[in-house]
């Protein structure tokens, strides 16, 4: 089952690379959308397949590969899995749509898009930590590859830059995880028996923060990040979806499989040290988001704030707040794709990214009405006001957090503050004010570019009024993961509890 | 005929009728608007808001005097969190949802009128729609969360709703800042929810409401500081809201937006501030923090804005400030406790300044402009909406029998009861300059020689001076409804003294304002105060340079720091490293020369090869 989510892309990248026939632009573009929307309704398969009764891994598979080496074919799907791959399928579904009709070696593009598809797909699934590492590192040649032929200006400086960080966190997370294997006395690399492994304490801190630099490049988090402004300005919109929407997921995902999942008990002793951590990472990348005048590097800063507030989630390490996290990685994921998809339509149709340069934009007639109004809703999302997705799991991280680090988490309130800030300022200069006559001759955006939007737009206000539908999946797992660890039942812990009761009294009057 | 108690429980669907009108509006966007014209999208919000009205009517009926009502929507359960939408069906619950839905009507018919040109009707019909949503659902939900969820949507919708002409660049400004400081309330809002939960496990008011009792007598121990710091945090979110010192500059520039969106913002929607603030009463009362800074905040507003509203030359300014006065009151009265006055003053300074801005909006239309010393010599061109002013100021400021006068009295008496005479005189004080301020404007407007502006200056269209002179009908009616739903006692035990103090306080202001603006006995009458004292005022005590200086220029300041930061020290130190040389593209040449998809087959290829060898012992077996 789980394997086809993997294969199907691959084998689709491959036919799409080496099949002897020829393909026009738009042809190997519905070949790649209809590779990854089956992938996508395999997902949704998935989904009615997945028992949210059980907190374990499911639909486990297993194919012994390299016994040596510990290296196993072994996949499996919990409610954190299952949210990442779901958000994999379709972004890469959406990042396909957005992806310009004219692109240059349009066969190669996409084949390298459906390939990073597959193996994140596999990364997100593996369940042997030298498979996970593999995947991990695999992705770095196709994303490479996209990012320096098909981004903008300083696309080479970026992409090296991109290569040379993330194979620095490959170096840490290979360190960590071997670390793990050989300390912990296991044989192989398989998750199961990483799980068991019993390590002192000072041992696990130490491997932990290993793990935490390098997934941190990869999130990322303060000061590892200046890759990350870079990089998604110098990718393609296509390219920056999937880069922020779903490879950053690699990182906060790591984080909490290898991290949190292994080592509960270090992970609670650094607690605080990781709130701090991800309250300043919150505050640092809205505050720069602030002085940006390039609207898609403010997105990209915008996107090291909103990775904060899932470390947070992670460190407070209460069930509502590892709900909320995983809930915030889905929601960042889509409202940062839905904004570089907007961002990207008006570089295209205007010419240009600057906040000083693009004016009026709303304007009916000459302007970009709809894009400037999904501009607006999307920003907002980020901003996190209510009805939208990007609120709700903000909130239940923050709530979640609040009884165990309540300062960090008042820190994080003031950063959605800041996030208000820069969003206005994008909103204020690029949709509203007079637009130029003289200079406002733009192409009309196509179906083609609405599609992603109404999409992406639609599932930000649908979870986010009904945010149910969001975090149902990933309760179980949640309540696992913290269940690992024996936690000391601080005040705060106990106080909800009889919270609980009194709330249970008063849905019944 | 028909069971009224099924249109109770169904009550929930009030907030819904103008939302699905708001979510139809957008069809009504500039490609369809070639079909149609941009009619249909007003006529179609004006008919949910008559349903909605009809709805809230048979309810109110159907609950009045029975006892209070919930109901429970489920609407999120995840991990220890249980939020249910709690709806409270009372007499005051759906009496407020009456007001506004009475309110948006006449606003919405106003609309028509004054906005005939526009082709933004599907805009800022569903905006006004949302508006309306979000007010009934505010004043039916019974939760502190999902009030703070409303609260929020509101100021998005304020945030586009005063950008509506958005190419203007003052407009843009206005709406920029209206949103943040309205934010930054909310967000101090959201820190007191975060805080109050783990120590109540409740968000319902009611049960909010419970739990400080528990408190108060000891069955339940908290900290006073931490109670302190959530009664400032939950009093902090009102005062963005309702538009009070030092948050109070965005009502001004919000301004901006257009004047119909102003009638219910300064009337019903920075009243929703002051909803809350009184629903949360019990919480705050417990920590004498809160309540002195509501007291504090409250005078400063209530005395400074009515100050300041005297001092303005801008029609629509003095209105904005006369807003803050009146929230301000409503502060202290919740600060000291007395929640009915308080309410009751929600809802006579909801009609009676509907009316206030309806009739200036009416003046503005065709008089062109804004400045008070441009007008003049209305009176004879324009009977009715001088008439309709007249009766607004009479319905807002204290003077017997007309609304106003009973909240105050009602706030009054409560004061002299707890001998609070401090706050007795501010309360007269700013009564006496808003009665001041408001038949200043009177006289600049209605009095005097005729100008330029105001020579030809004929009564508008119907469409704008029905709806006014039907609101100045439902002003004069407000002592009748003070009565008869027994909203305050208005026969018995009325202190006759208090009575004619706060009269007096009022005729005063009348008197001084009359001398120097109706009758015109003396010139200038600016000359009789300090120059200083008078820029003061006029320039709203510098409170724009203040934001200047302080909180907009740190932001600014901060960002600009971490942005150099992240340039040349954080991203300097990885070129420091030496990576700089690698990273200048001269390893990867390879790129440019069209042989790329050559060199990633031949990374994939070694790839290939390499699983292969490492696999083969697994295939060989």
């Amino acid at each position: 089952m789980l394997s086809l989510l993997i294969w199907l892309p691959i084998l689709g990248a491959l036919l799409l690379a080496f099949l002897p026939i020829k393909l026009s632009a738009t042809n190997a573009r519905n070949a790649a959308l209809a590779v990854s929307g089956a992938s996508l309704l395999w997902t949704v398969v998935l989904f009615t397949r997945f028992d949210l009764g059980t907190a374990s891994f499911q639909m486990r598979e297993f194919i012994a590969w390299l016994p040596l080496l510990g290296l196993d074919y072994d996949l499996a799907l919990d409610g954190l899995s299952l949210m990442m791959v779901a958000l994999n399928s379709l972004l890469t579904w959406i990042a396909i749509c957005s992806s310009s009709t004219t692109i240059e070696r349009p066969r190669f593009f996409y084949s390298l898009m459906l390939f990073v598809s597959g193996g994140v797909a596999g990364a997100f699934l593996a369940q042997n930590l030298l498979l996970f590492f593999f995947l991990f590192e695999i992705e770095l040649v196709p994303l490479y590859f996209l990012i320096s032929v098909w981004g903008g200006e300083k696309r080479e400086y970026a992409a090296t830059k991109f290569l040379l960080y993330t194979a620095l966190a490959g170096a840490f997370i290979f360190a960590g995880f071997v670390g793990t294997v050989w300390l912990g006395g296991t044989l192989d690399f398989s998750y199961e028996q990483a799980l068991q492994s019993e390590i002192p304490l000072p041992t696990q801190i130490v491997l932990l923060g290993i793990l935490l630099v390098g997934f941190g490049i990869k999130i990322p988090l303060i000061p590892f990040h200046t890759w990350l402004p870079d990089t998604y300005v110098s990718a393609s919109p296509p390219v920056a979806i999937m880069l922020g929407g779903v490879l950053a997921k690699l990182g906060t995902y790591g984080i909490f499989r290898f991290g949190l999942g292994l080592f509960p008990e270090a992970w609670s002793a650094l607690g605080p040290f990781l709130a701090v951590w991800a309250a300043a990472s919150v505050l640092y990348g809205a505050v720069t988001a602030i002085a940006q005048k390039d609207i898609k590097r403010m997105v990209a800063y915008s996107s090291i704030g909103h990775m904060g507030y899932v470390m947070l989630g992670g460190a407070a390490f209460t069930e509502l707040s590892v709900v909320g996290a995983i809930s915030q990685m889905v929601s960042h994921g889509l409202i940062l794709a839905l904004l570089f998809h907007l961002v990207g339509v008006v570089e295209t149709k205007v010419g240009t990214r600057q906040l000083d340069q693009l004016n009026g934009l709303l304007n009916p007639l000459r302007g970009l009405p709809l894009i400037s109004a999904l501009l607006v809703l999307s920003g907002m999302a980020s901003a996190g006001i209510p009805g939208l997705v990007g609120f709700i799991t903000e909130f239940l991280v923050f709530q979640g957090s609040y009884s165990v680090y309540p300062i960090a988490t008042l820190f994080c309130v003031v950063g959605t503050g800041l996030t208000a800030v820069y969003f206005v300022i994008l909103i204020n200069r690029t949709c509203f004010g007079r637009l130029d006559n003289e200079t406002a001759y733009y192409d009309k955006v196509t179906n083609g570019e609405r599609v992603p939007a109404f999409v992406l737009a639609a599932i930000v206000l649908t979870l986010g009024l009904q945010p149910s539908w969001l975090v149902l999946w990933s309760e179980s797992t949640s309540a696992r993961l913290i269940a690992a660890v024996p936690i000391t039942q601080t005040a705060a812990s106990l106080q909800l509890e009889t919270s609980r009761d009194s709330v249970n009294d008063g849905a019944h009057l | 005929m028909f069971n009224a108690d099924f249109f109770a429980q169904t009550s929930w669907l009030i907030p819904c009728y103008p939302l699905f009108g708001a979510l139809l509006s957008i069809f009504w966007s500039p490609a369809f608007i070639r079909r149609s014209g941009p009619r249909p999208a007003g006529y179609l919000n004006l008919l949910t808001t008559v349903i909605a009205l009809v709805h809230s009517s048979i309810a109110f009926m159907a609950v009045w005097q029975q006892p209070t009502q919930f109901l429970s929507l489920s609407w999120l359960q995840v991990a220890d969190l249980n939020l249910t939408l709690p709806l409270e069906l009372s007499s005051l619950t759906l009496g407020a949802s009456v007001v506004i839905t009475v309110l948006n009507l006449l606003v919405q018919i106003y609309t028509v009128g004054y906005l005939e040109m526009d082709w933004g009707w599907g805009r800022i019909y569903s905006l006004l729609a949302l508006f309306e949503a979000g007010l009934t659902a505010l004043v039916l939900c019974d939760s502190l969360f999902f009030s703070y969820i409303l609260l929020e949507i509101l100021t998005l919708g304020t945030y586009l709703i005063v950008g509506f002409w958005f190419n203007q660049s003052l407009v843009v400004t206005g709406a920029r800042d209206a949103f943040l400081t309205k934010r930054v309330g909310d967000l101090i809002l959201l820190m007191g929810v975060l805080a109050l939960y783990p120590l109540t496990g409740t968000w319902n008011f009611s049960e909010l409401a419970d739990w400080s009792q528990a408190v108060l007598s000891g069955t339940q121990s908290v900290s006073p500081l931490t109670l302190s710091l959530i009664g400032v945090a939950l009093v902090a979110g009102p005062i963005s809201k309702c538009a009070q010192f030092p948050l109070h500059l965005w009502l001004d520039e919000a301004m901006e937006g257009p004047l119909p969106t102003t009638i219910l913002r300064n009337s019903v929607v920075v009243a929703t501030g002051a909803w809350v603030l009184v629903k949360l009463q019990p919480v705050i009362a417990l920590s004498p923090v809160a309540s002195g800074l509501a007291l504090t905040i409250g005078s400063i507003s209530a005395v400074g804005g009515a100050l300041i509203a005297a001092a303005q030359i801008d029609a629509k300014r003095v209105l904005s400030y006369l807003t803050s006065t009146y929230m301000g009151l409503i502060f202290i009265a919740v600060g000291t406790g007395q929640t009915q006055a308080a309410l009751l003053l929600v809802l006579t300074h909801a009609i009676a300044s509907t009316l206030l801005i309806m009739s200036t909006g009416s003046i503005m239309l065709n008089v062109v402009v804004q400045d008070l010393t441009q007008m003049g010599g209305l009176w004879s061109r324009r009977p009715i909406t001088g008439l309709c002013f007249l009766v607004a100021i009479a319905g807002l400021i204290g003077l017997p029998p007309f609304g106003g006068f009973w909240p105050l009295m009602a706030m009054l008496e409560g004061l002299l009861q707890s001998g609070q005479w401090g706050l007795i005189g501010i309360v007269l004080l700013a009564n006496g300059a808003a009665s001041f301020a408001l038949v200043r404007m009177f006289g600049l407007m209605f009095m005097g020689d005729r100008t330029a502006f105001t020579a030809r200056a004929p009564e508008t269209l119907w469409l704008v001076v029905l709806p006014t002179a039907v609101m100045a009908g439902i002003v004069l009616h407000v002592p009748l409804m003070v009565r008869n739903f027994s909203l305050y006692p208005v026969d018995s035990s009325l202190s006759w003294t208090l009575g004619w103090t706060l009269f007096l306080s009022s005729a005063v202001g009348i008197a001084a304002s009359s001398a120097f603006y109706v009758l015109e006995r003396i010139e200038n009458p600016t000359k009789l105060i300090p120059a200083m004292a008078n820029r003061l005022l006029a320039y709203d005590f510098y409170t724009p340079k203040v934001y200047q200086v302080t909180a907009i220029a740190l932001v600014d300041k901060l960002s600009l720091l971490t942005d150099w930061l992240d340039r040349y020290v954080v991203d300097g130190l990885v070129n420091f490293v030496g990576l700089s040389s690698l990273l200048s593209g001269e390893a990867l040449k390879y790129i440019n020369t069209g042989k790329l998809q050559l060199y990633a087959l031949t990374i994939a290829s070694f790839v290939v090869v390499i699983c292969l060898y490492l696999s083969w012992g697994y295939l060989a077996l």
